[in-house]
């Protein structure tokens, strides 16, 4: 190469050299340009709508198994049964927040807005099983046969209610022996509905593990 | 070069770049035969990143798959979120309100700044300069926030939905974009000051790796490595989708301004302007963006009509495009992704013939790769 | 050192019962332990400033946990370093693995023995100085080709064999760049260097204004010295995004304690030599501090060149973190075909000079204009 290309190439060297020590400089004595957080002390302040930790309002859940059904990754799973009133009635609600990909599928689908994301973000543990959240602190077997009383009972209710009914109405034509269509024994029908509870849990595939 | 006498026996050297590496951008594996420092041949070994996406398309609802293509180019994750939504609206022909696609089109854009800084400031990590690499992760951050803001993650944003978007942006979003905008266009002429122009990068990059234009379009190059051999291909200029046709900005093409037409500094600079140019598309969405609903009703169960359909959008790193064959039920049939780095991978082996192992590095920085694209 | 002991032994009456030899022999030992002192303080705050400065330059902050503003962190990188486990590879060449560090680490700290720190404070004032500081920085190439070698791993074999050929290929450079300092003053001793460069100039006395020559002699010389440090922007020997830290991609614990003290040892070195020919060394302008008392004398020349080195340190830091690094074959070039022919014809202009003015630079010209 020629003398002035190769003087040139020594000129360019040092003047490109020069402009970018001259931007280190400037960042390298201008105290403003720190941008370092000092986390813990320090937080980011978090904005409304942040997808933290999930969070569900058990007096508000209704059951529905929306949030179960959309989760892309089954991290959500709920057993309930079905109440005196005819309503669900929740006996587990957990959340598995180390499979969660905090994606909002869940809260967006749930109908009574009873499922939401919290700001939270900080919950390192030391097993997995400590991230698996449960939201109902009952045990589960307990609630299912509270449900199962309180069902037997209303059905027992409703069992002699309609017996009283039936004894005071006088029907036309049936005086004589109790037929087919008269209601069995009160107690048989309560032993039948208490039978008969019905578990519409679902369970995810593979359960989360209980440990720890 | 080197010249050898015929007394002086040399032997070829196997060295593993393997995937535990600084600059490999991700678990890629490369095998290099070497003569000494010169590469005789790189062998390219994918896979260590592979999760089954595709696989998993076929289990899950069209709208549960909306996280997964979060994951799928983790760095320009709103480009892939629209892109499923764009596939699965055009597979069922639903029509999105245009407050939506405005939106869509603004967290695109801003995706690909913050995509293109860190190919930048990763690719300058790797040829030794630390500082740049902080820079631009600085102004990702403020992207980030933005994002947070609108959606409520920062890498993941799962932001985009079949019909529309997640929700509105809250009321500031869009003044927080201006000052972004603002703050972020004369930081790029700061980074060519810095390091762009500089003669030991340049040096570094320039007649590295040249991949002429025919060649580019027989591998299937996509995206910026396309256009820095000189290929003006855009697929928002030349098969333009949602909103693009009206907005105004140019395609970057690279020019051989500091070496050969098509090698490593030009594809360098095509992403550099790139940003000055997604800068202008937000700014002109932002001054025109509509009122209006942001998400079409679709319904909860969704089934669209049985049939296949392609449909392909510019993501940072090439061209993202999705085959989607829907039997008429709630999972997709088959989808299968084809992503820019992945084919930018066929080229590799050619380009990187008598190079330095050096310049592995630099080849594989300017061709911008990222393994979860490359393995899904 | 002889003098020193005649002095102590004369000035202490019960060591007269003491041979002389070895007396003198538990002084150097006591002066080398003093700079080894220095040497590895240094290299601690050294890593330290260096992280801290990065912080500054990167927008962020550097170490500040450790300690008030992080001023303790290389005592907690040293004992996590030391607590280490000791790991040699299976088919690694045991001796050879367990010797290069030494060999790096004595051939960076050998050459403080020479470095002026102030009037009357120089371990050992050679006649040789600055040809036994050349000589004995070149040990430190054996020490890396040693652990590029013995390390049994390709990366390691490549880093080494690169930091060889980067540090042979830059001595010359390096050598022709401070000839021009040992000619103004006629000697190769360091303190006759820095003697020359002092008296009633002031800061014009320095050797850096001596003549346009020696001006770009102190450019070159800091240049060539980079690289001989393995810093950025020629610190291919342990690219640490390529090569994956290079030669001591192998070593933990107290083995990569050494290399990287080594690093530090020779940046040191670096800066103190171009202070001590370039820039003036321990000289105060416009002053003589031999007339000061003793103590006084050496505490503000000891300040003064304490100052300049760090000065120098920094912006060698400064460097390192804006550029980024040459390609081996880039670096190979720069150094035969651009930093070779350069000193080359820089000496030709000092020794012309000298002959054409004798020995008189320009400074010294104006000042006798005025008389």
């Amino acid at each position: 190469m020629g003398l002035k290309a190769y003087l040139n190439d020594i000129v360019e060297a040092v003047v490109t050299t020069a402009k970018g020590m001259r931007i280190t400089a400037r960042y390298g004595v201008d105290p403003r340009e720190e941008v370092t957080l000092q986390y813990p002390e320090e937080r980011w302040e978090i904005p409304q709508g942040y997808r933290g930790f999930l969070h569900n309002d058990i007096k508000t859940c209704t059951a529905c198994n929306m949030c179960v059904k959309v989760c892309p990754v089954d991290c959500i799973s709920l057993e309930s049964v079905r109440g005196a009133d005819k309503k669900m009635v929740l006996c587990s609600y957990d959340i598995n927040i180390g499979r969660c990909m905090y994606c909002g599928l869940c809260v967006e689908v749930c109908p009574v807005n009873s499922l939401m994301h919290t700001p939270g973000y900080e919950m390192a543990s030391v097993t997995r099983g400590e991230l698996i959240l449960h939201f109902i602190t009952e045990d589960a077997a307990e609630i299912k046969a509270r449900v199962a009383r309180q069902v037997a009972e209303a059905a027992a209710k409703a069992a002699a209610l309609a017996a009283i009914k039936a004894v005071e109405v006088p029907s036309s034509g049936t005086a004589g022996p109790p037929a087919a269509g008269t209601p069995k024994p009160a107690e048989a029908q309560a032993a039948a509905k208490a039978a008969e509870v019905p578990s519409s849990g679902t369970e995810p595939t593979p359960a989360p593990e209980k440990k720890g | 070069m080197t010249t050898r006498t015929d007394a002086l026996p040399t032997q070829e050297m196997t060295i593993n770049m393997g995937p535990q590496h600084p600059s490999t951008h991700g678990v890629l594996r490369v095998i290099l035969t070497t003569d000494g420092e010169v590469v005789t041949r790189a062998l390219p070994d994918v896979g260590y990143l592979h999760r089954a996406l595709e696989k998993i398309g076929e289990r899950v609802t069209y709208a549960q798959y909306m996280p997964f293509t979060d994951r799928l180019d983790y760095l320009a994750a709103m480009n892939c979120n629209c892109a499923w939504a764009w596939t699965v609206e055009k597979l069922a022909k639903i029509e999105v309100p245009e407050r939506a696609e405005y939106l869509r089109v603004i967290v695109c854009e801003l995706n690909r700044i913050s995509s293109h800084l860190i190919a930048f400031g990763s690719y300058t990590a790797d040829m030794g300069a630390f500082t740049p690499f902080l820079y631009a992760i600085r102004e990702r951050e403020r992207v980030n926030d933005l994002f947070e803001m609108l959606c409520g993650n920062r890498l993941t944003y799962n932001y985009a939905r079949v019909g529309g978007v997640s929700g509105d942006a809250p009321p500031g979003f869009l003044e927080k974009t201006k000052e972004f905008l603002d703050y972020f266009e004369p930081k790029i002429d700061e980074y060519n000051n810095l390091i762009s122009y500089n003669k030991i990068f340049v040096h570094r990059l320039a007649n590295v790796a040249v991949i002429p234009a025919e060649d580019a379009v027989a591998y299937g190059l996509t995206g910026p490595n396309l256009r820095g051999s000189g290929v003006p291909f855009d697929l928002r200029k030349d098969e333009p989708y949602s909103v693009y046709p009206k907005f105004d900005f140019k395609v970057c093409v690279g020019t051989g301004e500091r070496g050969t037409l098509g090698d490593c500094f030009d594809r360098y600079m095509v992403r550099i302007n790139e940003m000055r140019e997604s800068v202008k598309i937000v700014r002109q969405a932002v001054a025109r963006i509509p009122d209006g609903p942001v998400r079409a009703k679709v319904p909860r169960l969704f089934k669209p009509p049985v049939g296949e359909v392609y449909f392909r959008s510019e993501c940072p790193r090439g061209e993202t495009g999705i085959y989607l064959i829907s039997d008429g039920s709630v999972n997709p049939f088959r989808l299968k992704i084809r992503t820019g780095s992945f084919v930018t991978m066929s080229i590799f082996e050619k380009v990187t013939r008598g190079l330095m192992i050096a310049d592995v590095v630099a080849v594989i920085g300017s061709f911008d790769i990222i393994l979860p694209e490359i393995d899904r | 050192m002889e003098a020193l002991a005649l002095s102590l032994v004369h000035a202490v009456p019960p060591l007269a019962g003491v041979p002389l030899w070895t007396v003198t022999l538990l002084l150097m030992v006591v002066a080398a332990a003093v700079i080894l002192v220095f040497a590895l303080t240094f290299e601690g705050v050294g890593s330290l400033v260096l992280r801290k400065v990065a912080g500054d330059i990167q927008a962020r902050i550097g170490p500040n946990r450790v300690g008030p503003n992080g001023i303790l962190q290389f005592l907690a990188d040293g004992v996590k370093l030391v607590l280490k486990e000791d790991i040699i590879p299976a088919n690694a060449d045991r001796l050879l693995f367990k010797l290069a560090p030494y060999f790096v680490f004595v051939g960076s700290f050998a050459a403080f023995v020479v470095v002026p720190f102030g009037v009357g404070l120089i371990a050992a004032d050679l006649n040789i100085g600055i040809y036994y500081v050349m000589a004995v920085t070149s040990l430190v190439v054996i020490g890396v080709l040693l652990a590029g070698w013995a390390s049994n791993n390709k990366w390691a074999l490549l880093g080494g064999m690169r930091a060889a050929a980067q540090i042979v290929s830059y001595e010359i450079p390096v050598g022709m760049a401070l000839i021009p300092a040992v000619l103004i003053a006629g000697s190769l001793s360091l303190q006759d260097i820095v003697r020359s460069q002092g008296g009633l100039l002031g800061i014009f006395g320095w050797n850096l204004f001596h003549n346009p020559f020696t001006f770009f002699s102190f450019f070159l010389y800091f240049t060539a010295a980079q690289a001989e440090t393995n810093q950025t922007p020629f610190d291919l020997p342990e690219a640490e995004s390529e090569l994956v830290s290079g030669y001591n991609v192998e070593y933990s614990g107290i083995r990569f304690g050494l290399f990287f003290l080594a690093e530090f040892g020779d940046m040191f070195i670096v800066a103190a030599l171009s202070t001590a020919c370039f820039l003036g060394g321990w000289n105060v302008p416009f002053f003589h501090v031999g007339t000061l008392p003793w103590i006084w004398g050496n505490l503000l020349s000891l300040g003064v060149f304490l100052t300049k080195a760090f000065a120098m340190v920094l912006i060698m830091m400064w460097v390192r973190w804006t550029l980024p690094r040459l390609r081996v074959d880039q670096l190979m070039r720069m150094a035969w075909k651009y930093l070779v022919p350069l000193t080359f014809v820089n000496l030709l202009g000092v020794s012309l000079w000298l002959l054409v003015f004798r020995g008189k630079g320009i400074p010294g010209m104006i000042a006798s204009l005025f008389g």
